[in-house]
């Protein structure tokens, strides 16, 4: 049945990619769209908010541009950069800039003006949050009026892919708006992209239209983007049935399945990168010891979890890379689920285990807390769940308050960033405290190698020996939706969980 | 008569100021005993415990919390209610764009409320203990006993989802558009004022029960009234002494639904503020906040004992 249903869904999207290849050119100018997102959005400025959420990259996406693009197939493209070349080091990187680009306030966007926007973050006197994302650039300059140079601290070899996303590191502001608007300017945000801000209650929606002087010629289609923040995820889904709002960013399966049973809905999604991860802490017993971290994994069925609790749209995972990758690993040494193991461990363990399991309050968090709680009480784990709010638990989960937590590897365009960062030895972000010498000298390998086979075997031997010593039980592979309404056209694959409307338009009935 | 009243007034507001530091004092307090703080929001997944610290003193978040507070207080003296920590946005003029959406909400519902509630009550007192009596008492308790959120959910599938009759979201700003400001405000209203309005209806039943058995009804009905008349002009104001109680305690009550009502709707008013501001500790924004919303429930508080000496000529010429 799952299988009948996945070819339909499959065949669909092969239709559906006919269809737009058949209709391509044919793009209806006009008409507005809503899009529906989870966060209120703090901003835009990365000085004040140092991170853009699902929302608000919703939102940059409209609103500015990056060096790069992903296409449909993942291959980087290029927009504001024409061109790039590295060193054989892959340290330093040289970009070719777009000429005649101007920012929306008319300032011409070039070389000065990217090195002005990462010189302003990176500048520790600023203590911009954002900069942890950059301690990999020592700096960027312009060499001429078009063209900038990247210098890395370390080898970077997807550098132009890890570009391409709206994150709140990627994109460009003008310059001379920072400075004009001062302490106002994370309200009144200017890029270069195909729609500006103009106007945005506080609390309420963003409200975007045609940039006029947008570098693209012909581009955008639409008239108007709308940004509307919608915390509760049951007023998103009946806003986008009822019509109100035009696409929404969702992750609640139930809601996902009835979109797909409903004519005037269209689904899409898109398997990414990464997973989301049961985490432990090692420091304390009786999780230092790796025979009850692996009675934990025995007891979980992650099949009849992703078939039940997500039926079945998501997979389990059995490393941290995931199909959207493009790491293919063979025998990855992923534990299964095989209670009579558990128990054989507990009892090897000799002591009684009593865990507490540190969960987000919300329904969802909840609801994966008790399956997981349940799992392993059957196999004579006594565990408490201690929801906590989203705050609360990134700040137990650095303090090192916590016995069992979550966490999560997002769609980046290469594992390098956040492997590194939290299996490496002493890493900050390694919250589990997980050492091992071996994986800490393969993750030096794979950062400085350009090899792409020799990446990713050591990315694959990584997998192997996590799945060993599991400071993390890799749950599922992400995979993002959103919902839209039937006619949308030329929404952009999901890439880093953004959803992107700057190209999208809509069909004619 | 008029500095008497104009007494009583300056009174109630100066009773305002311990109140307010009172609340904001706990609210600083309650804020600091939840675990992490702004700076931790700010950070996210990168809050490491060496980056919040760095942004904590930035912040001045590092300062004790009596300083903090006092800090704080300092500003509101001035009329400065400070800077968002998350967004950087002064809090008056976010709360400046809010209020009026709270506001509308709340008066709306309030209306809505007393528009089913007062022709409900008045009519189970004329038909006491009919088949109607007893139908709108259970239609009331019926009602009473919904949360709104839940009744939220179902007008939206119904009137929203199923018939397409009114929009589900999209807060549209009274000045641009007044009608389609009122179609946006809708169903919220409807989610508050559907379970509002009975404790109106039964206040008021019981007291003009009352009314209606005293010798004034009697000689109205004598002299040939209409029962209509009698109702709306000769019994309702001497009913309504404890219909204004409640309606003053329904105010206080809207507010917390307005909190629910305003995140299910995304309304962009003061409630989705204080959560927004408490789930990522922007207590410079609470505080604000918490200033505004303990202000409007005072004078809510002081308009209704004002409202009982035009009632009741008792409590006016100081003879109860």
């Amino acid at each position: 049945m799952q299988v009948t249903c996945r070819s339909i869904a499959r065949a669909a999207v092969l239709t559906a990619g006919l269809i737009l290849s058949l209709t391509a050119g044919a793009q209806v100018r006009g008409g507005s769209v809503t899009v529906g997102v989870e966060q209120d959005i703090p901003g835009f400025d990365p000085l004040v908010i140092g991170i853009y959420d699902t929302g608000a990259m919703a939102a940059a996406a409209v609103l500015f541009d990056t060096l790069t693009r992903l296409d449909d197939d993942g291959t980087v493209q290029p927009r504001l950069a024409t061109s790039w070349t590295h060193s054989p080091d892959f340290k330093t990187w040289t970009f070719k800039l777009r000429e005649g680009v101007k920012f929306q306030d008319g300032t011409p966007f070039n070389a000065q003006a990217v090195a002005s926007n990462y010189r302003r973050m990176i500048d520790p006197d600023n203590h911009c949050a954002c900069a942890f994302y950059l301690s990999a650039i020592a700096r960027v300059e312009a060499a001429d009026d078009m063209t900038v140079v990247y210098h890395l601290r370390n080898p970077s070899v997807k550098l132009p892919a890890l570009l391409s996303p709206p994150t709140v590191t990627n994109v460009f502001h003008s310059p001379a708006a920072i400075k004009e608007r001062g302490k106002d300017y994370n309200r009144h945000p200017v890029g270069t992209g195909p729609f500006r801000l103009v106007s945005w209650q506080s609390g309420g929606e963003l409200v975007f239209e045609r940039n006029p002087g947008y570098w693209r010629k012909g581009h955008p289609y639409l008239d108007k983007v709308v940004v509307r923040p919608m915390r509760d995820p049951n007023a998103r889904m009946a806003a986008v049935r009822a019509g109100d709002v035009d696409i929404i960013w969702h992750d609640i399966a139930d809601d996902v399945v009835k979109a797909r049973a409903d004519d005037s809905l269209t689904v899409r999604e898109f398997p990414a990168s990464g997973v989301s991860a049961v985490v432990f802490n090692l420091e304390k017993p009786p999780l230092d010891d790796v025979r009850v971290r692996q009675a934990l994994r025995y007891a979980m069925d992650l099949e009849a979890f992703t078939q039940s609790f997500m039926h079945g749209l998501m997979s389990p995972a059995t490393d941290p890379y995931g199909p959207g990758s493009g790491f293919e690993c063979r025998d990855v040494g992923a534990l299964h689920y095989d209670p009579a193991k558990a128990r054989t461990l507990l009892k090897e363990y000799g002591k009684p285990v009593r865990l507490r399991y540190m969960v987000t309050a919300e329904p969802r968090g909840q609801a994966v807390g008790q399956i997981f709680q349940a799992f392993w009480e059957a196999v004579g784990v006594r565990v408490t769940l201690d929801p906590v709010d989203q705050t609360t638990f990134v700040n137990r989960s650095f303090v090192g308050d916590f016995q069992i937590g979550g966490w999560r590897i997002i769609d980046l365009a290469d594992p390098d960033p956040q492997m590194y960062a939290d299996f490496r030895t002493g890493s900050v972000v390694n919250i589990s405290n997980y050492s091992n010498a071996k994986v800490d000298r393969l993750l030096e390998e794979a950062r400085n190698t350009a090899d792409t086979d020799r990446r990713i075997a050591a990315y694959c031997d990584i997998a192997r020996e996590l799945n060993h010593d599991l400071p993390w039980i890799w749950v599922t592979n992400n995979h993002y939706f959103s919902i839209a309404r039937i006619g949308l056209r030329g929404v952009h694959k999901q890439y880093s969980d953004v959803v992107d409307v700057a190209d999208a338009w809509w069909a004619q009935d | 008569m008029g500095w008497r009243l104009a007494a009583f007034i300056g009174r109630r507001l100066l009773y305002l100021i311990p109140i307010v530091l009172v609340v904001t004092a706990l609210t600083s307090a309650l804020g600091a005993m939840l675990p992490g703080d702004v700076a931790v929001s700010m950070l996210g997944t990168q809050a490491t415990p060496a980056k919040v610290a760095a942004l904590q003193h930035q912040l001045g978040l590092d300062l004790p919390l009596w300083r903090q507070y006092a800090n704080w207080l300092g500003g509101l003296i001035t009329g400065d209610f400070g800077v968002s920590y998350r967004t950087g946005e002064p809090v008056l003029s976010a709360i400046a764009q809010r209020l009026p959406v709270t506001a509308e909400l709340m008066a709306l519902a309030e209306l809505g409320a007393l528009a089913l509630g007062v022709p409900l009550g008045m009519l189970c007192a004329a038909r006491r203990d009919t088949a109607v009596d007893r139908l709108v008492t259970a239609g009331a308790f019926g009602m009473l006993s919904m949360p709104p959120y839940l009744l939220a959910v179902v007008l939206t599938y119904f009137l929203a989802v199923l018939w397409g009759v009114l929009p589900s979201s999209g807060y549209v700003p009274l000045a641009d558009a007044p009608l389609a400001n009122l179609r946006s405000m809708a169903l919220p209203v409807l989610s508050l004022a559907l379970v509002e309005w009975p404790p109106l209806a039964r206040v008021l039943r019981s007291d003009m029960i009352t009314t209606l058995r005293q010798d004034f009804v009697l000689m109205a009905r004598a002299k040939g009234l209409s029962p209509l008349r009698i109702l709306f002009v000769h019994a309702l104001k001497p009913s309504s002494l404890a219909l204004v109680t409640v309606i003053g305690l329904n105010l206080g009550r809207l507010i917390g639904g307005a909190v629910i009502v305003e995140v299910i709707f995304g309304l962009p008013g003061i409630g989705q503020m204080l959560v927004d501001a408490t789930l990522t500790r922007d207590f410079i924004t609470l505080q604000g906040g918490v200033v505004f919303v303990t202000l409007g429930f005072v004078l809510i508080n002081i308009t209704v004992d004002m409202l009982y000496a035009v009632l009741d000529p008792r409590v006016r010429h100081g003879s109860a």
